[in-house]
């Protein structure tokens, strides 16, 4: 079809005028390269044991859509009001924005997020599987294991019981945590959120071992999370003294609202959470706290911010001691101690400890033992692993003939003794159930690597249920994948905390509110690494008008009719939410 | 990023554009700004070739290929002759390559502007001749190689400061922008587009094959060039008030240099001279600009 110009024929006149566009050209033929949007995984991620989707979780906060970002954390994590102010946030060491100025705060962020869901008494609508499930499921210990365990696995569509032995549910949140860190309010609202899905849990009802082999016919499945309780001695002349205690019982009766009065310099004799928390408890009721630990500081095993607000609060620390012998004279406890020395290293890691010239001995008025529990029964334990006996990185799974398939999770079988920790084993054990019941004994490897986040070891119950973050490539965005130029430098919040003084005037929370505003700039300083945000740069830079969106701007495609495959859009996108791959050839 | 423009697009692809070329995204931003109510005045460029051989056209809009020296004296004719048909809604916007403005098309440009002829006139800079194979124009900046400044012989003469010699005629409206400020040169073509008279545009349009660099880097080098200075947004208004756009975060000029094959040849004391130059030139848009005083 030609239009010549018509003028052509009666003038001189000859103007030659396109009538065609350059659509004809397929200049696709021309790419060696291909653009492809591919999602791909926050290193926060998985550096959560959880396995939170910290990198959705930061953008729907910097929205402002604070109830879809809680509902976010929910599908992994059913206490981000617990977790939000005591996890030791191991995101945040592997968070990209580090290298860039400062970790996001996204502990405190999720804190904000539980804390504005509970004040708008939100209810959260969680997505994905509920049919229910023939097979039902007893839970040993309502502490934060089998809490979630019963969360996970009532999810998944399984009738769920918990036995708790003591008279309310918690755990060590209910009686170890002290409420300055955890508020009880706080905790109960979480359990509260748990028995809404109607599981019952029977308190004051402790299981003995003949419930394992009584279970079978009722329950399917048993999880044990019964945590640990039996304090390890000190192993030293004296430690059964009247008056020595278990810093463990004195955490439970200041939870339970006893508030002994104390006084005089006290001694606290280990370096783990119980033992910092024993210590500022007792400079809380009066006392002069002294840790005496056998390593050096940087060796203890709690929480170096528990460790640095202690010795705010006037806490003394006392590294390279170890406790030799206790003695009774005139009303006051003489502690014999054998200062140590490092000399090389151990097995762990940690220095090893050699004893280093003459005992001392200091005085105390009272002496807690805060060295670390063990389970409380043997049957607790988790067998060794066999055949029949599987042990998973936080949980270890028994289906052993006989016996209803047994998950040991918690403290009892976690890498790492912490609250997250117990979350992970927990979700590991009730996906570990769900395959095993659902598809058999021998797709339990596979099931469970297919919802890794990343290279694991924390996985996704979203991904497991099929939802659409099991899209995303495993591979874990680095740094320098991220596309710097597009972000500005700002400063990390702080956490507003009440005075050292205040502080000691009782077992007030002692990290205060952060305001929505604060909160959205926080989430705002997210990388979002590996996820899309529709921020357009792809399509507003692409050269040969060959990406297309969809209604509203939402869905993205390329036409690889015409890319040219310059890489531009890969290139300029700047949280690493597409790849560039050799083209393969028609 | 959000962009207050269009949703239309006023190309269509299949144009034949190198990968990566920033020539063909200015021309996006530009027409998604403007709309359709645009003749286009195209002298011999890049662009050329780009909007299409014969019979076909990569533009939604009117544009007349013209001589490579008359992009100012082809923009005045078309704007009388609009004129005479009564439409002063319709823009007459001559879009032109660095060797088309700098160069050749320099009297043409200056006697429109001199006449305050009622047009936009945009260069999209490349800092060479890149259709017919990258030969320096004024434009080129000093150390680089092209085809006519080879080996040893690498351009030794700074590049010429067009919008300078615009705002010596008092041009209403003049203003650098850049591809990868996408923002910022939306405003100016809006700026451009609500002015009466002469409007100048400069933007630095980032040509991968003669630049010698990666297509994916396009953008990236661009915003470089703001980043250290060697390419400052700013605009001037009436030829005497002056605003810079942009305070870019001053990086070293040898980033910039390092990342372009053009440039592999500098040594070390010839990035020390750049980068004085590149400061010296930066305090001077200072002063003019009213943040120092002389
Ligand atoms: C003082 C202290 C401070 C800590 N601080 C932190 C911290 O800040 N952050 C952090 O991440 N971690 C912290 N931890 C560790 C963390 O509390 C534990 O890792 C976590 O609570 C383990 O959870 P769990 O469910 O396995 O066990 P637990 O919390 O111990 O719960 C076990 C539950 O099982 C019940 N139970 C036991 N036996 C039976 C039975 N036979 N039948 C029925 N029920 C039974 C118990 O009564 C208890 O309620 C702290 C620990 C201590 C001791
Ligand atoms: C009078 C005249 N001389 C030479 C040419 C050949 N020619 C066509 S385009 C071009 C270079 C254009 O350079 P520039 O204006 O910088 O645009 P670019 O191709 O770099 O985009 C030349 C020399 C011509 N078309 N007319
Ligand atoms: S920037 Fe955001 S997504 Fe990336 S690692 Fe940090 S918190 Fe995660
Ligand atoms: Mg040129």
């Amino acid at each position: 079809m030609e239009k010549r110009n018509d003028t052509a024929k009666t003038s001189l006149l000859i103007l030659p005028r396109t009538f065609t566009s350059t659509e004809a050209n397929k200049t696709g033929s021309w790419r060696y390269l291909r653009p492809r949007y591919e999602e791909k995984t926050s290193p926060c991620s998985n550096a959560c044991p959880a396995g939170e989707d910290i990198a959705r979780i930061e953008m729907l906060a910097e929205e402002g859509l604070f109830k879809e970002a809680w509902e976010t954390i929910l599908r992994e994590n059913p206490f981000p009001a617990i977790c939000g102010r005591v996890c030791f946030h191991p995101c945040e060491g592997r968070c990209n924005r580090k290298e860039f100025d400062e970790a996001v705060a996204i502990h405190q962020i999720e804190r904000f997020l539980a804390d504005t869901a509970r004040k708008n008494d939100s209810k959260p609508v969680i997505v994905g599987r509920n049919e229910k499930r023939p097979e039902k499921i007893a839970i040993a210990g309502a502490g934060p294991a089998g809490l979630a365990a019963a969360y996970f696995l009532t999810r998944l569509g399984y009738g769920c019981e918990i036995f708790e032995a003591r008279e309310e549910a918690g755990g060590i949140l209910r009686w170890g945590i002290p409420p300055y860190r955890l508020p009880l309010d706080v905790l109960q609202a979480e359990i509260a959120r748990i028995q809404d899905l109607g599981i019952p849990i029977r308190t004051g009802t402790p299981l003995g071992p003949s419930f394992l082999s009584e279970a079978r016919g009722k329950y399917a499945a048993v999880f044990l999370g019964c945590g640990h309780s039996r304090p390890r001695g000190l192993g030293i002349p004296g430690e059964d003294l009247e008056g020595v205690e278990e810093g463990l019982p004195f955490l439970a009766s200041i939870r339970r609202g006893d508030m002994p009065k104390i006084s005089g310099p006290v001694a606290v004799v280990g370096g783990g959470n119980s033992a910092v928390d024993v210590a500022r408890s007792v400079a809380r009721l009066g006392g002069e706290s002294w840790i005496l630990y056998r390593r050096r500081r940087e060796d203890m095993p709690a929480f170096e911010t528990e460790i640095l607000q202690a010795l705010e609060e006037g806490v003394k620390i006392r590294e390279l001691l170890a406790p030799v012998r206790l003695e009774r004279k005139n009303g006051r406890f003489v502690f014999t101690l054998q200062p140590m020395r490092v000399d090389g290293k151990d097995v762990d890691g940690r220095g090893r400890i050699v004893p280093d010239g003459d005992v001392e001995t200091m005085e105390f008025a009272k002496v807690f033992k805060a060295i670390g529990e063990e389970a409380g029964e043997d049957w607790y334990r988790p067998p060794a692993e066999d055949r029949d006996v599987l042990r998973l990185s936080n949980c270890t799974v028994s289906m052993k003939p006989g016996l209803p398939v047994l998950v040991y999770g918690g403290d009892l079988a976690a890498s790492l003794k912490s609250v997250v920790h117990a979350v992970a084993s927990a979700k590991e054990g009730a996906i570990a159930l769900d395959i095993l019941f659902r598809e058999g004994r021998e797709n339990l490897s596979g099931g469970l690597l297919k919802c890794r986040v990343g290279e694991g070891p924390s996985l996704s119950m979203e991904i497991h249920l099929g939802g659409p973050r099991g899209r995303r490539s495993s591979h874990i965005v680095s740094y320098s994948e991220i596309n710097a130029d597009y972000f500005q430098m700002a400063p990390r919040i702080t956490q507003p905390r009440l005075l050292p003084e205040e502080r000691l005037k009782g077992f007030d929370e002692i990290d205060l509110r952060i305001s929505a505003n604060l909160a959205i700039r926080e989430a705002g300083r997210c990388f979002n690494c590996g996820l899309c945000n529709q921020c357009d740069n792809c399509f507003l830079f692409c050269p040969d008008m060959s990406i297309h969106r969809g209604e509203g701007g939402t869905d993205r495609w390329i036409d690889y009719d015409y890319c040219k495959g310059c890489g531009l859009c890969a290139a300029e996108c700047p949280r690493n939410a597409m790849v560039l791959e050799e083209e393969k050839g028609s | 990023m959000k962009l207050e423009v269009l949703d239309r697009e006023y190309m269509y692809p299949g144009h034949v554009a190198c990968p990566g070329c920033g020539a063909a995204i200015a021309m996006r931003f530009l027409l998604k700004t403007l709309g359709e109510k645009v003749i286009m005045v195209l002298p011999a460029c890049c662009w050329s070739v780009i909007a299409g051989p014969y019979p076909q056209s990569t533009l939604k809009i009117p544009v007349i290929h013209s001589a490579f020296e008359t992009g100012g004296a082809v923009a005045t004719g078309v704007r009388a002759a609009l004129d005479i048909q009564g439409d002063t809604e319709t823009m007459v916007v001559t879009w032109a390559g660095d060797g088309g403005t700098f160069d050749i098309g320099f009297q043409a440009l200056s006697g429109a502007v001199e006449r305050n002829e009622n047009f936009i006139y945009v260069c999209y800079d490349n800092e060479a001749y890149m259709n017919t194979g990258v030969q320096r124009s004024s434009s080129t900046p000093y150390g680089a190689w092209t085809t006519t400044t080879p080996g040893r012989e690498w351009k030794k003469m700074r590049k010429k400061n067009i919008v300078e010699a615009l705002v010596a005629h008092r041009i209403p409206y003049a203003a650098t922008a850049n591809i990868a400020f996408p923002e910022d040169l939306v405003t100016k073509v809006k700026k451009a587009r609500d002015t009466k008279g002469s409007r100048f545009l400069h933007i630095f349009a980032t040509c991968p094959t003669g630049w010698r660099i990666p297509s994916e880097m396009s953008v990236r080098i661009a915003r470089m060039a703001v980043q250290t200075n060697i390419f400052p947004l700013y605009e001037v208004e009436d030829g005497v008030r002056y605003t810079i756009n942009y305070k870019p975060k001053e990086f070293p000029v040898k980033e910039y240099f390092h990342l372009q094959g053009r440039f592999q040849h500098l040594t070390d004391e010839d990035l020390d001279h750049i980068q004085d130059m590149v400061n010296e030139d930066w305090q001077l848009l200072l002063r003019k600009a009213g943040e120092r005083t002389p």
